[in-house]
């Protein structure tokens, strides 16, 4: 029977949104704005949306994950976000959290 | 004002005030960044349509707005639906049981008449629907907020969970004669002194058919009278609804119709597996169903409402009537007796014009089920 197109996207989303925090602070280890951070998201094959990636920004700043600062640069003020020291111990326990899962996948699959 | 300020501002009315400014600043530079991306890769300055279409794909200015809100974007999360879900169906049985005990009593002692009764029975119900479903999402709404449960939804035991299981239509004897319900390894635990079954009786909808037909048929032929007299005020006068010709000279027919729905229906309720055959003959009343509203529709005279200083004016309607403009015309439509005639025209024509796609669609659906069977 052939996979149910509509499902499957379902699917695909939801098994996609619990890895976007962790692709967004793994990418904050270096310093960006949020336009060059949507680029950077996209070349390495992770799509967001600005309306979900804008707000998620802000929310990992306000848990104290993401450090903020608005910086004029091309003539324009941007805010540019990095990761905060306990966003790197965050991102540090997510990875071994997000590797002993996929270990565990790999054994099922 | 530039497209993207006119977008911004929406956005900026949905926010809380204190942060507002930072939002709408940092959306600005996402927006012009997208805006300078595409102007390079096109080589030329963007058209509006172009803007546009950038800020559409941004996201609708109210959807962009919630998601900054941080807070749930749902009346009732998926954590308290189940709670929620079982609150209502509780709260509609009791309003529903509370309704039909206060027709039974109103006509045992009242000197009301059945049609009275019944009339002031699904009125009942439908206030105390609406307040109820109203109160119970304000609750969980409020909780969804501001957190805090009651206990029993946090700190329950399986020997207090009897309650649920009266959700069940089954423990009321409203559904049984299919079998379904909780499968167990045999010889494992021990059954569950409660028998559960659940599952829809085939018959049911042919159930309702048959009372909401018997129904009919009683008003039809004047055996009872609904409690709104046809009577309604408009201005200091009232001004009484009455049948056109048309009802008289269909009356026969439209009898004849409800009573062969009632006919299908028990023998829906009757022998609920004989799919095939009901459906044949639900087909050929809804193609009946269908000449009869064309029937109607021809005649474009309906009803008369008739002033208490004895002006007239005639409600009618028509193919003609169902445009945009007609419906626009509601809002400007006069509070006179001809602008109420006009206004239910149009309602009316709508009305039987939905009617009739209903009934192409009934049509479709029993062929469906005659050539599957079921």
């Amino acid at each position: 029977m052939p996979v149910d197109g509509g499902l499957f996207e379902a699917m695909r989303l939801e098994l996609r949104r619990g890895s976007l925090v962790l692709a967004v602070l793994a990418c904050l280890r270096t310093e960006r704005y949020g336009y060059t951070l949507r680029q950077a998201l996209a070349a390495d094959g992770l799509e967001m949306e600005e309306s979900t990636l804008y707000p998620l920004l802000r929310r990992l700043e306000s848990q104290g994950l993401l450090l903020s600062e608005w910086r004029e640069e091309e003539k324009r003020n941007k805010r540019f976000y990095r990761l905060s020291p306990a966003g790197s111990e965050m991102l540090e326990a997510l990875t071994a959290e997000w590797r002993r899962i996929g270990a565990s996948l790999d054994r099922m699959l | 004002m530039a497209l993207i300020d006119q977008y911004l501002d929406a956005v900026a009315a949905q926010l809380p005030t204190e942060k507002r400014e930072d939002i709408t600043a940092e959306l600005r530079e996402l927006i012009l960044s997208r805006f300078e991306a595409k102007e390079e890769e096109l080589g030329r300055p963007l058209t509006e349509a172009e803007q546009e279409a950038i800020l559409q794909e941004i996201g609708h200015p109210l959807v962009v707005a919630q998601r900054y809100s941080g807070g749930p974007d749902s009346l009732v999360g998926p954590e308290l639906y189940p709670y929620w879900l079982f609150a209502v169906k509780a709260g509609l049985f009791i309003v529903a049981a509370v309704s039909i005990i206060g027709a039974l009593a109103a006509l045992a002692g009242g000197p009301q008449t059945f049609g009275q009764a019944i009339g002031q029975a699904f009125a009942g119900f439908f206030d105390g629907a609406f307040v109820l479903v109203g109160v119970i999402t304000a609750v969980a709404w409020s909780m969804e907020r501001w957190g805090g449960k009651p206990r029993w939804m946090t700190d329950w035991r399986v020997k207090d969970l009897h309650a649920f299981t009266l959700a069940d239509p089954a423990r009321w004897g409203l559904t049984g004669s299919v079998k379904a319900g909780v499968e167990r390894p045999s010889g494992t635990v021990k059954p569950l002194a409660v028998k559960v079954s659940a599952g829809k009786w085939p018959g049911s909808d042919a159930l309702f058919g048959l009372i909401f037909g018997g129904l009919f048929v009683a008003w039809w032929i004047g055996a009872w009278e609904w409690p709104w007299g046809g009577a309604f005020e408009l201005g200091d006068q009232l001004v009484t609804v009455s049948g056109a010709p048309v009802w008289t000279a269909l009356f026969a027919p439209i009898l004849a119709l409800a009573l062969a729905h009632m006919a299908v229906d028990l023998m829906g309720v009757l022998r609920p597996d004989m799919v095939r055959v009901r459906a044949v003959f639900a087909m050929g009343l809804s193609l009946a169903s269908l000449a009869l509203a064309w029937t109607i529709f021809q005649w474009g005279h309906w009803f008369d409402l008739t002033a208490a200083d004895g002006a007239v004016a005639q409600v009618r309607g028509g193919v003609e009537l169902l445009r945009w403009d007609a419906l626009d015309a509601i809002d400007r439509a006069d509070r006179t007796l001809a602008g109420q005639a006009q206004v239910l025209g149009t309602v009316l024509s709508f009305v039987l014009a939905g009617f009739g796609v209903t009934l192409v669609f009934a049509v479709l659906g029993d062929l469906a089920k005659v050539a599957r069977g079921r």
